[in-house]
């Protein structure tokens, strides 16, 4: 490659999380500073710059002016790759749409402050449902590891892949003892793996932070809850934390 | 064969004197929670031999879960090197169906170009195989091997006997060279009292057709209602190969370093029943059904591998139906299902 490619970082509605994870690759920042050239990185640069080969978008999409914004960064990008679960299926803030009226959720959350000017509000939206998203890249927060080879693999022309098997099959690798087996429940079995099963490996159960897998067996995951007694409305609690759809189809 | 006994207490300290020998890594059983797994030893006192299953076999140690095969600079064609990384392993108290499960994966991994990269580990290690002592809800050994298989793998066969001692069968030469000084006295048990303790622990499931008929059997029931009944409620998450001591399927990766400059090409645990495993170029995935991907696995265990090597293709551990949420995976349930619904 004869020049570096030039990346940029954007944040929209998030915690920063994702970026964090960027930021604190520690010896390998280095060595992703060697592979690219970060024109522009809010949080831990100054400088901007006219267009990108990369733009990378974090969080989901809940104004108006936002998707403006994220439309002019996509006119301005040759790639643009949403990461981190607000970027790419709106992620804790799809909740916001379960409500249905949002100014009701906007005076709950803040209360006579909900009529200020910069806490308007929209229905939440992932990146790819306002611009083209060329690759999404999961998690709640990223996984490090896995931004860093999409990296690479971007920079030599390889189409990344991103896990499309269920977090059961890391905890296996990982020897776990399944948390059912423990009497807790845990929605790794439709959740797209690609963390290492971290939560599990550490006691906790999945919340499928990476979104669930394409064709998950939602009707299993019903009778399985319901057979360690779990009500519906407790299933579609657990599923929706992340935006997993608890319908079953058929 | 020869069989020579030696005091529990006196085994134990033989193995701690193995691993201050440190000419091969001493691997065993010990406890993970309330479950076991195959760990390497510091000390004898974490063995754990009285198990009931681990969760993951000791396939673990031929083939790895991620194994560098290749080294290469990226975009050079002539740049790759062959990789291969063994070392002397022992693994003490392999349960005798473990033992079986090694057995099949040698005759997969020799046949037609032998893969070294399998074969130098197992050629490096040394099998201290072990009859139970524990029951296990799941298993059904019993009903599917035969009693020589895990004598073709196995170099020493521990037997837990009632009065303190293991009864310790000498099956090679390397597992007699072994255990020279370990203080082993010889056998004054019967070959009554032997049988015995090695069938100590019953299983309480079984096959419910003869083995030898399965082939046949499962052709006949290609089309059964069991395969719809039960892929239904797969997670098509994998659970159920990944902990089987019979699979060893994989896949390939190219992993680059973040320099650019250099590569791995590594071979990675991979399974049958996940959804996208047999998605081949153009996208066509020709197991793309829940269904399909369960009486294939089965097939696999009871069609496929005994026709080819003469022993079923599945060892009746349990694990699978163990690991499985769903409770669909273990092969007697789906036996019993087509029994029940001829």
């Amino acid at each position: 490659m004869s020049e570096k490619p030039k990346v940029a970082f954007f944040d929209f509605a998030c915690c920063e999380g994702c970026q964090l994870q960027i930021a604190n690759l520690e010896e390998d920042i280095i060595g992703l500073l060697n592979l690219v050239n970060v024109v522009e990185f809010r949080e831990v640069a100054t400088g901007k710059a006219p267009e990108y080969d990369i733009a990378f978008i974090e969080g989901s999409i809940t104004r108006k002016s936002d998707e403006e914004r994220l439309k002019d960064i996509r006119n301005r990008s040759k790639l643009l790759v949403a990461y981190g679960q607000c970027a790419v299926t709106g992620g804790i803030n799809l909740l916001k749409n379960n409500f249905g009226d949002l100014d009701m959720v906007k005076r709950k959350v803040y209360g006579d402050d909900s009529s200020m000017p910069h806490l308007d509000t929209a229905v939440t939206k992932s990146v790819g449902e306002v611009v083209k998203a060329d690759l999404a890249i999961p998690g709640c927060p990223v996984n490090r590891e896995e931004f860093l080879r999409i990296v690479k693999e971007l920079c030599l022309g390889k189409i990344p892949r991103i896990p499309d098997y269920p977090v059961c099959v890391e905890c296996k690798l990982k020897e776990n003892i399944c948390l059912f087996d423990e009497g807790t429940i845990c929605l790794g079995p439709i959740a797209r793996a690609g963390c290492g099963a971290i939560c599990p490996s550490n006691g906790v159960p999945c919340d499928a932070c990476r979104g669930a897998v394409p064709n998950p067996n939602k009707k299993a995951m019903h009778e399985v809850l319901k057979k360690y007694n779990y009500t519906v409305e407790r299933i579609i609690r657990e599923m929706n934390l992340f935006g997993v759809n608890p319908e079953v189809s058929e | 064969m020869d069989i020579v006994k030696i005091p529990e207490n006196d085994f134990y300290k033989f193995v701690d004197k193995k691993i201050a020998e440190k000419s091969s890594r001493i691997i065993s059983v010990v406890r993970k929670g309330t479950k076991f797994v195959f760990d390497e030893l510091d000390s004898a006192s974490r063995m754990c031999l009285d198990y009931d299953v681990t969760i993951l076999p000791p396939k673990k140690y031929f083939q790895p879960q991620k194994e560098t095969l290749l080294r290469f600079v990226p975009k050079q064609a002539d740049s790759y090197e062959a990789v291969n990384e063994f070392e002397p392993i022992t693994l003490i108290g392999v349960h005798y169906y473990d033992l079986a499960a090694i057995y099949l994966m040698d005759r997969a991994f020799s046949e037609g170009k032998k893969d070294e990269n399998y074969l130098k580990k197992r050629n490096n290690a040394l099998l201290i195989g072990l009859y139970p002592t524990h029951f296990f809800k799941y298993r059904f050994s019993s009903s599917v091997i035969k009693g020589e298989q895990p004598y073709k793998v196995a170099d020493l066969m521990l037997i837990h006997m009632d009065d303190g001692h293991f009864a310790l069968e000498i099956v090679t030469e390397k597992g007699r060279a072994y255990i020279e000084g370990a203080g082993c006295k010889k056998s004054d048990y019967t070959l009554k009292e032997i049988e015995d303790a090695k069938n100590r622990i019953k299983d309480d499931q079984r096959l419910p057709i003869p083995v030898e008929l399965t082939p046949d059997y499962l052709m006949k029931n290609h089309d059964h209602p069991v395969w719809e009944v039960f892929g239904e409620k797969c997670y098509s998450c994998g659970s159920c190969v990944f902990v089987c001591p019979t699979c060893y399927c994989f896949d390939m990766k190219d992993e680059i370093d973040l320099t650019l400059k250099s590569g791995e090409r590594t071979r990675n645990w991979d399974g049958c029943m996940l959804e996208n495993f047999a998605v081949c170029a153009g996208g066509h995935n020709f197991r793309g059904k829940r269904a399909a991907r369960f009486r294939h696995r089965i097939f696999r265990k009871g069609v496929n591998l005994p026709l080819k090597y003469h022993y079923w293709g599945c060892v009746g551990c349990g694990r699978c139906a163990d690991a499985c949420t769903s409770s669909i995976a273990g092969p007697v349930k789906v036996f019993k299902y087509i029994e029940e619904n001829k």
